[in-house]
């Protein structure tokens, strides 16, 4: 490139070189094959020199960008990660605490779920008692009522029995009388003995009869 | 090609402005960085669900799936559950004690209102009196009875209030529908039996007008006048007799909203001689 360079191109002041960078006078060519160019500084050198220069100014610039956003960088990880471990904290505390309070409502569930199981059993065991006593009272009003009517009966029966010995009686008192009767039948109109004799034929069998069905009532 | 005055090309020189990208760019960059990320406000974390512990939930904390269930009464039972633990089902069943001359027989019935209450005809036939009593044992004073002309129906109406009753259903129970039925078999506890609905037939007793309803519900004399009733717990049929094969036969619910619909249709019940 600095072939195409025309010759009269005006030299670099060699105080524009920065200092102690060899690109003064005394500093070696750029160009090694251009020896007659080494002992008088091409004007190329300094530009050289300069464009050297800022690109050493330029990385420094931006190294020290680079820095600056490396050390922001670094504090926000910082702050990050302290905040990050202190909601961690919060969230361990909290999961912990509510692990307790898990386990606890746990415990108090299974506690009443016993107490639950145990009222059930009992409320069971109630109610079959409550339905057996009303089955049982059912049975003994069951029993009184037929009791009762026994008792109905038997009294009926008893009474019956009764009216039965007093017609068998009354039978018996007739036929002793026609007894008597007849043993005077000359003192008596025959046709009054034949009527008194119907009479107690009629008292008797009507005595049997109810007899008879009493007896038969009893043995039912 | 045009050059410059260094001979290089404009756009490589840049008549001196070159040097002043990078700087600017690094600035650029530089800022850009200190606002985005290095020196700009940290983004919030994400707040804990709470202040406190006891403000969660513990379903917050355990997976609907997997979390135990919790004992409960549930809803179809504590809407039939009375303070005493019967159910409706129970509590509105009553025994009928027909003391006649010189007979004995028992009944089921059920109540359909406060104070009135249905069962089968046969069960309160030729009594001098009737005793009803409730699925605990009290005993309800009677008031008045009535038998039904075309069915084998009966109602009774009580002094004493009874304890509850069921709701009527909307339609007879069709084959195949579930019956629960509650009564008093044999005379003895308070039974609740299941079965379903096996068809329609004549009545063979002849003692309902038109066709009555066959469940495999197991019944026994003593059964009749019980309630069947659907899952519902609403009347659907009344007991009135067993089959030889073991079948109970219902006055289905239509013919009983037939006859409580006739006022006419019920006669006092004559009390044996």
């Amino acid at each position: 490139m600095s072939d195409e360079r025309p010759a009269g191109a005006a030299p670099v002041p060699p105080s524009y070189a920065p200092p102690g960078h060899g690109s003064g006078p005394h500093a070696v060519p750029a160009a090694a094959p251009h020896a007659a160019v080494a002992e008088a500084p091409l004007p190329d050198d300094g530009a050289a020199a300069v464009r050297r220069s800022r690109r050493r100014g330029r990385g420094a610039v931006v190294l020290a960008a680079l820095l600056v956003v490396a050390l922001c960088l670094a504090g926000y990880l910082w702050v990050a990660a302290d905040r990050w471990r202190q909601s961690s904290d919060a969230w361990q505390e909290q999961a912990r605490a509510q692990g307790e309070r898990v386990a606890e409502l746990e415990s108090q569930l299974s506690a009443a779920s016993s107490e639950l199981a145990a009222a059930r059993e009992q409320l069971a065991t109630a109610t079959s008692r409550i339905t057996a006593l009303a089955d049982e009272k059912a049975q003994l009003g069951d029993e009184n009522v037929a009791s009762q009517q026994y008792l109905d009966y038997q009294r009926r029966v008893s009474e019956a029995a009764g009216v039965v010995a007093s017609a068998l009686g009354r039978c018996t008192s007739g036929q002793s009388q026609l007894i008597e009767y007849l043993r005077t039948p000359e003192r008596y109109d025959p046709a009054d003995l034949e009527q008194f004799g119907q009479q107690v034929d009629t008292l008797c069998a009507q005595a049997t009869a109810a007899n008879e069905s009493l007896q038969q009532e009893l043995q039912q | 090609m045009s050059r410059g005055p260094a001979g290089r090309p404009p756009s490589a020189v840049g008549n001196g402005r070159r040097p002043a990208r990078p700087v600017l760019l690094a600035g650029a960059l530089t800022a850009a960085a200190t606002l985005l990320v290095g020196c700009g406000p940290v983004p919030p974390f994400p707040p804990l669900p709470s202040e406190g512990p006891s403000a969660i939930a513990a379903s917050d904390l355990v997976p609907g799936d997997v979390a135990p269930a919790a004992p409960s009464i549930a809803p179809s039972e504590a809407a039939h559950l009375s303070p005493d633990g019967f159910d409706a089902v129970q509590r509105m069943a009553v025994r009928i004690r027909n003391v006649g001359c010189g007979a004995l027989s028992t009944g089921s019935g059920f109540a359909i209102d406060e104070h009135t209450l249905i069962t089968n005809r046969h069960v309160v036939a030729d009594a001098s009196s009737l005793q009803v009593s409730t699925y605990d044992g009290r005993d309800l004073e009677v008031a008045a009875a009535s038998t039904a002309g075309l069915a084998d129906l009966a109602v009774v109406r009580t002094e004493d209030p009874l304890p509850s009753f069921p709701r009527l259903g909307d339609a007879d129970p069709v084959p195949g529908q579930h019956v629960t039925v509650v009564g008093y078999p044999e005379g003895r506890a308070l039974t609740v039996t299941q079965g379903s609905v096996i068809g329609a037939t004549n009545d063979p007793l002849n003692a309902n007008l038109g066709q009555v309803l066959v469940t495999d519900a197991p019944v026994e004399p003593g059964s009749s006048g019980s309630a069947a009733l659907d899952d519902d717990g609403r009347v659907v049929g009344v007991v009135y007799a067993k089959t030889d094969d073991g079948m109970s036969l219902l006055v289905p619910l239509s013919t009983v909203q037939q006859v409580l619909a006739d006022t006419t249709a019920f006669t006092p019940v004559e009390p044996c001689a």
